[in-house]
């Protein structure tokens, strides 16, 4: 379970400071997937950041499965919004790359790469791979890790749309077969209802919890086209739209 | 393969020029300004154990100086470039040295490091010195922020930060930068060859062989010669290193 109470995230000192998220309260159970949605520039990287154990909050607490965060955990996977693989080691390096820093054993990743559809293409370089290719590595890399948290920033930014439908599917597939704890930040609606469960929503910078949306219908490739999915993503843009109107 | 091509015909090429303007002159002036090339090569061949000796004593020089700049530049510019506060009160400090052309100093180089082959290399090492570190700081300072993200929420500590991103993030420029200044190089070895006269003898080092023989044109051009060989030698040194540490940045390229 992760659970974050009355999160406060500052940046900056003096005439520069600013004050990026602002009392933010929320928890995801073991196993359920939770998506953050907010206005571009909210504050939400900022919440997965420090969830990750990467910023520190001005005040707070951050607790991972009974434990408080206070650094970066082997439990915990974090995929980067771009993938964030390095051009200069191959597929098979850049998979292995997060189990290689923390010093554990470097198996099973030709099975991860294989179930991504990547065989094949471990001794390549991400210069020679499909920008959706290079993010099935990313995912590739976080889940090498057997992370219980799955923390992802965006994974399917500016992608074309069937490749991001597409990535979408692969992590819906992941969560079923791993049951891991993700948490999810988007700013595309029908991303955000294709995978959470529930739905949080975030105000304009400084972030606040404005609203939580229960997305009980999620779960199936299929959800995307039925009409409670619509109904959700139609609910979540009219708060999103009355927030940029305030 | 191909690039071997393109040497050879450019070599092809400057023999002809060549050939053409010792012929030029020697119909313009009256008498044989530039020695023909085939007579600049038999010189060196004649003289090939002090062509042959010069030439060693300078490329040793060189690969001694090119491997101290390096291990002293590459590790300070990742350094200074990867730390916001190192650069703040370094950068001014490495800005005003940089332009210093250290032929300058040439005469407190000697009285520090005596006359013989120390004070060649610390001349030359100097010159490379700034240019990888130059190249180092820009580089490191300009690391997508992304690579960086992605092993800090791996778990990175500082030290696989610089191993796993800012070292091979930095190489390719110093590369760069190393290759362009092999010119550079080599002119203050030249320098710092032939400031103190004749010292040595001729096989003591391409400088003081052109300039023991500077009456004797053919051979003083063919130790010019040999300057060329000498640059052309480590330039592709580099290039070849940089294709192997580098391999990434030329997949799909041939």
């Amino acid at each position: 379970m992760i659970s974050v109470e009355a999160l406060r995230i500052e940046y900056g000192r003096g005439r520069r400071h600013t004050l990026a998220v602002e009392e933010v309260s929320f928890r995801v159970e073991d196993g359920e997937s939770v998506a953050l949605i907010g206005p571009s520039g909210c504050g939400k990287t900022s919440i997965l950041l420090a969830i990750d154990g990467i910023i520190r909050p001005a005040s707070g607490r951050i607790i991972i499965r009974g434990e408080e965060v206070r650094g970066v955990r082997r439990d915990v996977a974090f995929i980067t919004q771009d993938a964030g693989l390095l051009p200069w080691k191959t597929v098979r390096q850049n998979a292995e790359l997060a189990l290689r820093l923390q010093r554990r054993p470097r198996e099973g990743i030709q099975e991860i790469l294989r179930s991504l559809g990547l065989g094949g293409f471990e001794n390549r370089y991400p210069a020679e791979l499909s920008e959706g290719m290079r993010r099935r590595v990313g995912i590739a890399r976080a889940l090498a890790l057997r992370p219980e948290v799955f923390l992802m920033d965006e994974p399917m930014a500016n992608l074309d749309t069937l490749t991001r439908e597409r990535i979408q599917e692969i992590i819906l597939r992941l969560w079923h077969m791993y049951r891991f704890t993700g948490l999810l930040v988007t700013h595309d609606i029908e991303e955000a209802v294709f995978l959470g469960q529930r739905i949080i929503i975030l105000s304009p910078r400084p972030a606040r919890v404005v609203e939580v949306i229960e997305n009980p219908g999620m779960g199936e490739a299929e959800y995307r086209r039925s009409e409670e999915f619509y109904r959700v993503v139609a609910r979540a843009r009219e708060i999103l739209k009355s927030l940029e109107e305030k | 393969m191909r690039q071997a091509l393109h040497y050879l015909v450019a070599a092809f090429a400057i023999f002809f020029l060549w050939a053409l303007a010792s012929f030029v002159l020697e119909q313009v002036k009256g008498w044989p300004v530039i020695p023909y090339p085939w007579s600049v090569a038999a010189a060196g061949i004649e003289y090939l154990p002090q062509w042959g000796s010069a030439f060693a004593s300078s490329a040793r020089r060189f690969f001694l100086s090119l491997i101290l700049a390096f291990a002293t530049g590459l590790p300070l510019g990742l350094l200074v470039g990867a730390s916001e506060r190192l650069h703040r009160w370094f950068s001014p400090l490495i800005y005003l040295l940089y332009p210093i052309p250290p032929i300058a100093l040439l005469f407190f180089l000697y009285m520090a490091f005596g006359v013989g082959e120390g004070v060649k290399v610390v001349t030359v090492s100097l010159t490379l010195f700034f240019q990888v570190l130059v190249a180092a700081i820009g580089a490191a300072r300009n690391i997508s922020p992304s690579y960086i993200l992605a092993v800090r929420t791996a778990g990175a500590n500082a030290l696989q930060l610089h191993r796993h991103v800012i070292l091979p993030a930095v190489l390719p420029e110093v590369f760069t930068a190393a290759r362009v200044s092999v010119g550079l190089g080599i002119t203050m070895l030249y320098i710092a060859e032939t400031k103190l006269g004749l010292l040595g003898g001729p096989g003591s080092g391409l400088g003081v062989f052109i300039e023991t023989y500077a009456m004797r044109t053919d051979l003083s051009l063919s130790g010019v010669v040999g300057l060329a060989f000498l640059g052309l030698l480590f330039y592709t040194f580099l290039e070849i290193l940089e294709r192997w540490l580098c391999r990434w940045k030329y997949v799909g390229k041939g």
